[in-house]
C-alpha cells in the first residue's frame, strides 16, 4: 500500500522525467483492471447502456406516456419494422420503453449508491477513528439495523414516508449504508493505528489532517469497490419494490416494474415484454458485480465482508 | 464459554432494544403522526377536540418516553403490538397465524441450499480454476444478478404453463406444515429460494474452503498419505465449519427477503404476504410489528450461530472470549 505523500509526488511531479518513470498510480490500477478481459467488457457495455437510457429517448422519442395517444397502436403487438421489439400491453414500444424505464433505474441506482457510500463513509470514518465510546454506541446502532431484513425495513419506510421518486431515492439510499460503514470503520480503524499514520501524530499532526491526508487515501480502495457493489445492490432492490409495486408511479416506470408486467405476460407467449429486458437487466447488475470484483484486485485488498 | 454466551445475549438485548426504539419511533413521521388511527375511526368525523379525546383515551398525548417504556411492558409481558388498521385483528394474532408458515419455508429452502452449496463449493475449492469452477463462478454470478421475482416467475412459466407438472402456487387454508404432507404445491417457492441462497451462499463456502485448503495441516495429512475425501471431509470440512456457521447466522436478513418475495409471486400466505399487503394498506402497526419479529428472528439466529460457533471451536469454548 502507498502512502498519500507518494500518491500526492507521483501526481504532482510535473517536470520532465529523468531516469526511472514514475507510473501515477490511478495508471497503475487502470492496468490491472485492463488486464481482467470480462472487467472491461462489462465496464464498456455499461457505457453503452447508461449512454443509450439517457440519448435513446431524447434522440428517437416514442411515445411512453400518453395512454391515450396509443389508441392506434396494436397491443401486445409481436416485433415488426415499426416497433422492434414489439409493444407491451398498454401499446408502448417496448424498446423505447426499455431505455425510458432504465433511465429511472440507472438514475435511482446510481444516486442511492453515491447516498450509501457518503453516508457510510462518514458514518465509518468518524466511528472507526475515534474509537472508544462513540465508536461502541455508532456500531451498536448499525448492528440493530443491521439485524432488520432490509427489504422489510425499506417496506417499513416506504410505507411510513411515502414513495414518491424523490423519497425512493432517499429511502433507498438512506437505509443502505449501514454495512458500508462497518467496512470503511474496519479500515480506519487499521489504518489509524498503523505506522505512518503515528508518525504524523508524532510531528504534531491534527486529527483532521490525518483523516484527509492518511485515513481516507487509504481506504479509498475499499470505498470504491462497496461503492460499485451498492450501485447492483440498490437497482436490484428497486427493482425488487418494482415488483412489489413500491416503484416508480405510473406512467413512468422502471425496469422492475416492467418486469413484473411482463413475466406476468409470458404465458399468453408475449416473450419480447420480458426476455429482452430481462438479459439487459441481469447484464448491466452482472457487470456492475464483475467491475466490483476487478476493482478489488485492482486495488488488491480483502475484502471482509459485502 | 458461559461468560462468551452472557456476553452475547447481552449484545443482542441491547441490539434488540435499538430495534425497538425504531419500531417505536417510526409511526410518529406518518401523515397524522401518531394520532393517525383517529382519522380512520373517525373518518369524516375527525374533527380537532375528537382527535384530541381519542389521543387522551388512548394515552397518545403522554410524554415520548413514557409511552416508549409502556410500549416496551406491553410488548415483552403481553405480547401486545398493537392493532392492525385494516384487519380485525390485534398484530400479534397475525403473527401467530403466518408464522411458522415462513419458518417452515425458510427453513427447508436453507438446509437445501446449504446441502447443494457446501457440495458445489467444496468441489469448485478442491478443482480450482477448472471448468467446473468457471462454469459453477459464471451460473452463481447471474443467478445472484437475477431479481428473486423474475426468477420465480419464470420457473412459474416453465413448470407451471409450458410443462404443467407442478401448481403456480401452494395449496391455501391447510396446516403450516402441509409442505411435508402434501407437497406438490410447494415445490416451486421453495426450490425459487433454494436457488436463491445457493447464490447467496455457495461463493462464501468456495472461499471458506479454499481458505483452509491451504493450511499447513492440510499438506501435512496429504503428506501422511491421506485420500483426497479424507482431506476434503474430515479435515477441511471441518475447519472450515466455524465460517459457514457464522455465514448462514448473517446470511438469515437475506433469507427472510428472499421469503417475502417468494411469498407474494407465490401467493403463499407467510408474513411476507402479510407485510406487503399491509404496507400497500398503510396499515402501519402490522408492518412494524412484523418488521421487529424479523429482526428478532434475525439477532435470535446469529446468537445461535455464535453459540454453535463455539461448541465447534474450542479456542472460542477455552478462551471464553475473543470477538
Amino acid at each position: 500500500m502507498i502512502s498519500a505523500e507518494a500518491t500526492a509526488l507521483t501526481t504532482t511531479t510535473e517536470s520532465p522525467q529523468t531516469s526511472s518513470e514514475v507510473v501515477p498510480m490511478w495508471r497503475q490500477r487502470w492496468r490491472i483492471f485492463r488486464h481482467n478481459k470480462l472487467a472491461v467488457i462489462s465496464l464498456g457495455y455499461l457505457i453503452v447502456i447508461t449512454l443509450a437510457c439517457y440519448l435513446v429517448p431524447w434522440l428517437h422519442p416514442t411515445n411512453q406516456t400518453n395512454q391515450a395517444a396509443t389508441f392506434n397502436v396494436p397491443w401486445n403487438a409481436p416485433p415488426s419494422a415499426a416497433h422492434l421489439l414489439g409493444t407491451d400491453s398498454s401499446g408502448f414500444d417496448e424498446l423505447g420503453r426499455i431505455f425510458y424505464g432504465g433511465e429511472y433505474s440507472l438514475t435511482l441506482g446510481f444516486l442511492a449508491g453515491f447516498i450509501t457510500i457518503i453516508v457510510g463513509t462518514v458514518y465509518g470514518m468518524v466511528s472507526g477513528f475515534f474509537g472508544g465510546i462513540v465508536d461502541t454506541v455508532l456500531m451498536r446502532i448499525v448492528d440493530a439495523v443491521l439485524s432488520i431484513p432490509y427489504l422489510f425495513l425499506l417496506i417499513a419506510l416506504i410505507s411510513v414516508f411515502g414513495r414518491s421518486t424523490m423519497f425512493l431515492i432517499l429511502v433507498i439510499g438512506l437505509s443502505g449504508w449501514f454495512g458500508n460503514s462497518r467496512i470503511v470503520r474496519g479500515d480506519a480503524l487499521l489504518i489509524k493505528n498503523l505506522e505512518y499514520s503515528q508518525a504524523a501524530t508524532a510531528m504534531g499532526a491534527g486529527k483532521a489532517h490525518i483523516i484527509r491526508r492518511h485515513v481516507f487515501p487509504n481506504s479509498i480502495s475499499n470505498i470504491v469497490t462497496v461503492a460499485t457493489f451498492s450501485v447492483a445492490d440498490a437497482i436490484l432492490f428497486l427493482s425488487a419494490l418494482g415488483f412489489l409495486g413500491l416503484g416508480i408511479q405510473t406512467p413512468q416506470t422502471d425496469w422492475g416494474t416492467m418486469l413484473q408486467a411482463g413475466a406476468y405476460q409470458l404465458q399468453n407467449g408475449f416473450w419480447w415484454e420480458v426476455y429482452p429486458l430481462a438479459i439487459v437487466f441481469i447484464l448491466v447488475v452482472v457487470s456492475l458485480n464483475y467491475i466490483g470484483d476487478a476493482l478489488r484486485d485492482a486495488f488488491e485488498v480483502r475484502l471482509i465482508e459485502r | 464459554m458461559l461468560a462468551y454466551i452472557i456476553r452475547r445475549i447481552i449484545q443482542s438485548i441491547i441490539v434488540v432494544l435499538i430495534v425497538l426504539f425504531i419500531t417505536f419511533s417510526l409511526p410518529y413521521f406518518q401523515p397524522h403522526g401518531i394520532v393517525a388511527p383517529a382519522y380512520v375511526v373517525y373518518g369524516t368525523k375527525a374533527t380537532p377536540a375528537n382527535i384530541a379525546l381519542w389521543a387522551h383515551q388512548n394515552g397518545m398525548d403522554q410524554p415520548f418516553l413514557v409511552r416508549f417504556w409502556q410500549y416496551i411492558t406491553q410488548l415483552l409481558l403481553h405480547f401486545n403490538l398493537g392493532h392492525s388498521y385494516k384487519q380485525n385483528m390485534s398484530v400479534w394474532t397475525i403473527i401467530k397465524l403466518y408464522v411458522p408458515r415462513t419458518i417452515w419455508l425458510a427453513l427447508t429452502s436453507l438446509i437445501l441450499a446449504t446441502a447443494i452449496g457446501l457440495v458445489v463449493g467444496i468441489v469448485q475449492a478442491s478443482r480450482r480454476n477448472t471448468v467446473f469452477d468457471y462454469t459453477a463462478t459464471g451460473t452463481v454470478f447471474i443467478l445472484y444478478s437475477v431479481p428473486t421475482f423474475l426468477l420465480s416467475l419464470l420457473l412459474i412459466d416453465l413448470f407451471a404453463f409450458h410443462w404443467p407438472h407442478l401448481p403456480a402456487s401452494p395449496p391455501t387454508g391447510v396446516a403450516p406444515w402441509a409442505m411435508f404432507t402434501d407437497p406438490k404445491g410447494f415445490v416451486l417457492p421453495v426450490a425459487a429460494l433454494t436457488l436463491l441462497s445457493v447464490a447467496g451462499l455457495s461463493r462464501f463456502f468456495r472461499g471458506a474452503v479454499l481458505e483452509v485448503l491451504v493450511q499447513d495441516y492440510i499438506r501435512t495429512a496429504r503428506a501422511k498419505g491421506c485420500g483426497n475425501w479424507r482431506v476434503l471431509f474430515r479435515h477441511a470440512f471441518r475447519n472450515a465449519l466455524g465460517p459457514i456457521i457464522t455465514l448462514l447466522g448473517l446470511y438469515i436478513p437475506g433469507l427472510l427477503g428472499g421469503a417475502l418475495i417468494i411469498e407474494s409471486v407465490f401467493n403463499y400466505e407467510g408474513l411476507g404476504l402479510q407485510t406487503l399487503n399491509a404496507a400497500l394498506n398503510l396499515d402501519i402497526p402490522t408492518v412494524l410489528g412484523i418488521t421487529l419479529l424479523a429482526s428478532l428472528l434475525t439477532v435470535a439466529g446469529n446468537l445461535l450461530a455464535d453459540v454453535m460457533l463455539g461448541l465447534v471451536n474450542p479456542r472460542i469454548r477455552i478462551e471464553g472470549g475473543g470477538r
